[in-house]
C-alpha cells in the first residue's frame, strides 16, 4: 500500500484540505452551542416543566436573532464539512477518483440545494410571531 | 481501489494493515473517524427531514406530534448515541487538526488517549442532562 500512498492533499487538494480543518474548528463552537442550547438546556428549562419541546418553544427560541444567526452559520458549515469530507472518503475509491469533476459538481449541487432547504424549513418557526 | 476479490484480500486480508491485530492506535482513530462522519452526513439529512414536518400541512401540529414520538426513552437514548458520535468526531478532529499544525505528533498515541478521555467527560456531562429523559421518574 505505501507505494501508493500519497498525501491527501495532492488527491483532494490544498483549498478543500485547509477549509475542512477551519470549518472543523468552527463547527466545534458552533455545534457546542447549538446541542447544548437548543436540544437540552435551555429549552426544555423554559418550557413550563414538561420536557417536551414544542414548535411553540423553538419559536420562542428562534425569535431570539442570534439564534437564527447561529442555526444557519452551523448548517453552512456543516453541509461543507459534511459534503467535503463525503468527497475525501469517495477520492480514495479509483471510479470516483477517476471522475473528480462530475463529483465535484455532484456535490455542490447537493450542498447548494440542500443549503436552500435547510434556510427554507426554518421560516415556519421564525415567521410566526 | 475497486473491490475485486484479490484488491479486497490485499486491503482486510490477514496480512493487511486492515486486519485488526495489524491496526495501530491511529489507525482506528481513522476508521473510527470516517465511520462516524459518514453517520452523521446520513444523520444531517434526516434531522432536516424531521425539521421540514413544521413545513407540511398542519405544520406546528405535525411538528409537535413528531417531538411527542421522538420524545420516548428509547429514542431518546438512541439520540444520545448520536451526542457520542459527535463528541467521539469532534475530539478526533481536533487531535487531526493539531497535528496538521504541527502540534504533538510525537506524542500521537498519548493525544490521542487524552482527547478520548476528554471524550468520556463530555460523554458523561452529556448524560447528565439527558438522564431524566431516558430514565423519566427514575434515580437522579
Amino acid at each position: 500500500m505505501s507505494e501508493k500512498t500519497v498525501a491527501t492533499t495532492k488527491i483532494a487538494g490544498t483549498w478543500p484540505w485547509a477549509l475542512q480543518r477551519i470549518s472543523a474548528v468552527a463547527l466545534i463552537a458552533l455545534l457546542g452551542i447549538h446541542i447544548f442550547m437548543d436540544h437540552f438546556k435551555g429549552i426544555t428549562e423554559e418550557h413550563s416543566g414538561d420536557t417536551l419541546i414544542t414548535f411553540f418553544d423553538v419559536q420562542m427560541r428562534l425569535g431570539q436573532f442570534i439564534y437564527v444567526v447561529i442555526d444557519y452559520l452551523l448548517l453552512a458549515f456543516v453541509l461543507f464539512h459534511g459534503l467535503n469530507g463525503t468527497r475525501t472518503v469517495l477520492l480514495d475509491f479509483d471510479r470516483f477518483g477517476k471522475h473528480r469533476k462530475a463529483l465535484d459538481i455532484g456535490l455542490w449541487i447537493l450542498g447548494v440545494a440542500t443549503l436552500v432547504w435547510g434556510i427554507v424549513i426554518l421560516f415556519p418557526f421564525i415567521q410566526g410571531d | 481501489m475497486d473491490l475485486s476479490p484479490r484488491m479486497f484480500k490485499w486491503l482486510f486480508g490477514r496480512n493487511s494493515e486492515f486486519w485488526p491485530t495489524n491496526m495501530k492506535t491511529g489507525m482506528w482513530a481513522w476508521i473510527g473517524h470516517r465511520l462516524t462522519g459518514i453517520i452523521l452526513v446520513v444523520y444531517i439529512f434526516m434531522h432536516l427531514s424531521f425539521i421540514t414536518t413544521a413545513s407540511l400541512g398542519d405544520g406546528p401540529k405535525n411538528f409537535d406530534a413528531l417531538m411527542a414520538v421522538t420524545s420516548q426513552p428509547l429514542l431518546v437514548a438512541l439520540d444520545f448515541l448520536l451526542v457520542f458520535v459527535v463528541i467521539y468526531h469532534a475530539m478526533n478532529g481536533l487531535r487531526v487538526v493539531l497535528f496538521d499544525v504541527g502540534l504533538g505528533i510525537r506524542r500521537q498515541k498519548a493525544v490521542f488517549w487524552a482527547m478520548m478521555a476528554m471524550a468520556a467527560v463530555l460523554t458523561v456531562v452529556g448524560l447528565y442532562f439527558i438522564w431524566h429523559l431516558i430514565f423519566p421518574g427514575g434515580a437522579a
